[in-house]
């Protein structure tokens, strides 16, 4: 019998919510801070947050009642921002389709409050709604900032289509609503796409550039690298696969780190990868994009062993300073890869799997942010049945945080010897890791 | 209401149909890891080891099974098997003579040579039988076994056998005593009461239970068991006498619903487990209550499910024991001593269901969840721990330990500002990380 778990899931189930209906790949989003939004087809959406009640801590799941939502609409996206500096209100898009019998429509529904006061209350959010019938069958909602002629940024919607065209929708500031703009303006790679796009992801990286990406459901990835400011297309890539593409997502292996000055962080700016996720074939990194564009492919193996792939995720959820990639499937199982440095040229194993968990049905959305409000993240996982909050194991994570906490100390208040040699006794036991920089001299025995 | 998802499971081939308390976990061969016993209704007992989906020993008894149990019912020092059918035939197997020391390396292509072998030991006693118990009855320190009765008669039975005999087939089952109680028995079980003492106790119909008396302590003549016998057949004052019932108060909606019981729920901490004993009640109807021995309520909770299996497990490793209930549907609840509730929906109709320390995977017992559904198998949820029962956060975590405020004021940190706080712990998880990678 093969090992069938490997065991080192660092998570903890902390609660479920169970949904009156199924949901999708496009069904998760964050809303705030702490909140998260899922939308299930029959036109529900839930809003999941911890709430302090009585002093105790509770994961509440309630639906938000968002207005216009005909009782016969099947909800296909959803996505919420802040907007840009220095407004900062919610917004809150849904996409859906509504099925009256002889003809079924498309809607665009954006949600945003201006009242002042308001502007991050979900309730009186829901209720402030702009309608607009779409001409196509719409896919992915996404939004990202972009800079504005006079060198403000704002935040716009992306959406997506079965016409082949990817829509833009954004804020007219004096009307106080949200309108359709023709994408090309802004988004010059978004023109003339090779099929319809599945996902869409971009990336904002040091000097005024973006990555953009997208997948399409012909197979197609593109890939281009983007000056904000004209806006111009620098330099642009295409591969074709076999398949749909489920998900392309653009990251850097390092997260950001305090201490990095710099110039090390322009150096840093030569590793920033593309991930592609597709319904049939292994997952694929292409590495230094910017240095060999999509040219060096590293392929996540295993990753087309449990059906399709719906979702994906790069975090870093070990706290180690490097991301891992999560990949959520069609056949119930959550992957994580890490990458390993390459110890001998010409091995091409880069990314190897750590861990693996099986959920009860396909795991659609993954996201990964504080929604208890203690500054360690937690990660939500959509299925095909609800949401699932998984927290990291508390006891270990809390170890590891005294532990760090100790290892500030010298450099902070270098040369206090006396306070840190009476703190030793009591650490004593919370420093587990051998390697750790600081260790006090052990007390005299008596 | 706290509701969790568990996936780790395992299924194990289980093609018959089985009364609810024909399945129990235990050490049937005495090798310190727990085993699953199953009996069906067609009189095969099934015992399944780790995560081997065949079973790995399979015996015939005579008759429907409708309980078994694993302990020291002949007071041997070891664990026996018993399999007891609807006809009144209780069957004894030693599972550590027949599974030799290779038991372990060999799994199931092997365990067909042991087929169909005979029990130990085979008595006929009155039939009828519905849930059994093999525990410490009467405080002296040996095991009697204890058996319900569909016609709401329960009796107790101690293993007998001449001294220096240490063949099996020598010894024998004797009569202690027979209880007739009001209501039908659904559960048997032992709790310590209020001296200390173990008391035995029965579910009785309406949220009520009832205490038996073991008369035969208070009695002068314990070894002459034939006079004991005579003395508690029916007709005799014996059982009003013995049978003290105890109704809960609260909102019973039907006084006839069907009541399941479990005591000796470990509070864990030394000292406070020599107070009286607690023990938990759940019906038919959704009621859930844990009380003590003294009769004082702890908690009560009233849920829309048909519960009707009730299991004590140690789900978080702390020593407490939290009270699990089943309902037909699947719905499970695990409650803790302060009320806190977990929920779990198993995704069928329930058969049977049992909960306890199981050996499925790494080679030790963990807690698990058992189901038996109706569709020829057994699931077997391996990873039910939880760290705590109640949802909590890092920076509560962090407060409860001694170092963290020093930690914070050397670090020049408001401790009370907890957005400061917040945002240093994201720092240090989220960045500090990448420092210390060389």
């Amino acid at each position: 019998m093969q090992p069938e778990e490997k065991d080192a899931f660092p998570f903890v189930e902390d609660s479920f919510t169970r949904f009156p209906s199924q949901s999708n790949i496009y069904g998760l989003c964050q809303a705030g801070e702490q909140e998260l939004l899922a939308a299930t087809l029959k036109g529900k959406v839930v809003c999941f947050r911890y709430q302090v009640l009585q002093q105790k801590i509770q994961p509440v799941a309630k639906e938000v009642q968002f207005t216009y939502i005909p009782v016969d609409a099947e909800i296909v996206s959803i996505d919420a921002f802040n907007k840009s500096a220095p407004n900062r209100g919610l917004v809150v898009g849904i996409t859906f389709i509504k099925d009256s019998g002889d003809k079924a429509t498309p809607f665009l529904n954006i949600y945003c409050d201006y009242e002042p006061g308001s502007e991050f209350n979900l309730e009186s959010i829901a209720q402030s709604c702009l309608n607009l019938e779409l001409q196509f069958t719409p896919f992915q909602l996404y939004h990202t900032e972009v800079h504005c002629e006079g060198g403000g940024r704002e935040t716009v919607f992306l959406l997506s289509g079965h016409d082949q065209r990817i829509h833009l929708y954004k804020e007219n500031a004096s009307l106080h609503q949200f309108e359709e703009q023709p994408v090309e303006r802004l988004f010059p790679e978004l023109q003339e796409l090779p099929s319809n796009v599945l996902w869409l992801h971009m990336l904002s990286v040091p000097g005024g550039r973006r990555f953009s990406t997208y997948g399409c459901q012909n197979g197609c990835v593109g890939l281009a690298l983007v000056d904000q400011s004209k806006p111009e297309v620098l330099q642009s890539w295409r591969v074709l696969q076999d398949s749909p593409i489920s998900t392309v997502l653009l990251f850097s292996l390092n997260s950001d780190s305090p201490s990095t000055t710099a110039e090390e962080k322009g150096e840093e700016m030569g590793t920033y990868n593309l991930l592609v996720t597709s319904t049939i074939e292994t997952a694929i990194v292409y590495r230094d994009i910017q240095e060999h564009g999509m040219s060096h492919p590293v392929f996540l193996l295993e990753s087309d062993q449990w059906d399709a792939v719906l979702c994906a995720l790069v975090v870093d959820l070990d706290f180690d300073g490097q991301k891992e990639v999560l990949i959520g499937t069609y056949g119930q199982e959550l992957l994580c890869y890490k990458f390993q440095e390459q110890l001998h040229s010409g091995s091409e194993r880069l990314f190897e799997m750590v861990w693996r968990r099986s959920f009860k049905s396909p795991v659609l959305s993954i996201t990964y942010s504080d929604l208890t409000g203690d500054g360690l993240k937690e990660l939500a996982i959509l299925t095909l049945k609800g949401l699932h909050i998984m927290q990291h194991s508390l006891s270990s994570t809390a170890d590891l945080v005294l532990q760090r906490l100790t290892r500030r100390l010298p450099m902070l208040t270098a040369g206090s010897e006396l306070s840190s040699g009476h703190d030793s006794q009591d650490k004593a036991d919370t420093v587990r890791a051998p390697e750790s920089t600081y260790q006090p001299p052990p007390p005299p025995p008596n | 209401m706290r509701s969790l998802n568990y996936v780790q499971r395992v299924s194990l081939d289980f093609t018959g149909t089985l009364f609810p308390h024909a399945i129990c976990l235990g050490d049937a061969d005495n090798d310190t890891l727990n085993e699953l016993v199953v009996g069906d209704t067609s009189g095969k007992l099934l015992i399944y080891k780790n995560d081997v989906s065949k079973p790995w020993m399979t015996r015939t008894c005579v008759g429907m099974l409708t309980c078994v149990a694993v302990g020291d019912v002949c007071n041997k020092g070891k664990n026996f098997v018993v399999a007891v059918g609807a006809e009144g035939w209780f069957h004894l197997f030693d599972m550590t003579a027949t599974a030799p020391g290779k038991a372990d390396s060999v799994s199931q292509q092997d365990s067909l040579c042991f087929e169909d072998q005979k029990p130990c030991f085979t008595q006929h006693i009155p039939a009828n039988t519905k849930v059994i118990l093999i525990s410490d009855i009467d405080g002296d320190g040996r095991c009697e076994l204890v058996v319900g009765y569909t016609d709401r008669v329960v009796r107790a039975f101690r293993w007998e056998e001449p001294a220096e005999s240490t063949d099996l087939g020598s010894g024998q089952l004797v009569l202690l005593k027979k209880w007739l109680l009001e209501g039908q028995v659904d559960s048997l079980s032992v709790n310590p009461g209020p001296e200390g003492l173990p008391e035995l106790m029965v579910s009785q119909p309406g949220c009520s239970y009832a205490i038996l008396l073991c008369s035969w302590t208070t009695q002068d003549f314990p070894s002459d068991s034939s006079g004991e016998e005579a003395g508690s057949t029916p007709g005799s004052d014996g059982p009003s006498r013995d049978v003290i019932l105890h109704l809960t108060t609260g909102r019973i909606h039907n006084k006839n619903v069907s009541t399941h019981l479990i005591g000796s729920i470990s509070r864990g901490s030394k000292e406070e487990s020599s107070k009286c004993g607690l023990f938990a009640m759940c019906t038919l109807d959704g009621t859930l209550k844990l009380m003590d021995s003294s009769e004082q309520l702890l908690w009560s909770v009233q849920v829309d499910h048909q519960l009707f299996a009730l299991q004590k497990l140690d789900v978080t490793g702390d020593g407490r024991e939290e009270v699990v209930a089943c309902a037909w549907d699947g719905q499970t609840y695990i409650i803790d001593h302060n009320r806190m509730v977990v929920r779990f929906q198993f995704e069928e109709n329930v058969n049977a269901f049992c909960a306890g320390q199981y050996t499925c995977k790494e080679g030790r017992n963990s807690p698990c969840l058992v189901y038996v559904g109706f569709n020829h198998k057994i699931y077997v949820y391996w990873r039910v721990g939880l760290e705590r029962m109640e949802p909590t956060n890092l920076l509560r975590i962090l407060d409860q330990r001694p170092t963290f405020r020093g930690l914070l004021e050397q670090l020049g940190l408001d401790g009370e500002d907890p957005t400061a706080v917040r945002k240093l712990v994201a720092d240090v998880l989220y960045k500090d990380g990448a420092v210390q990678t060389p």
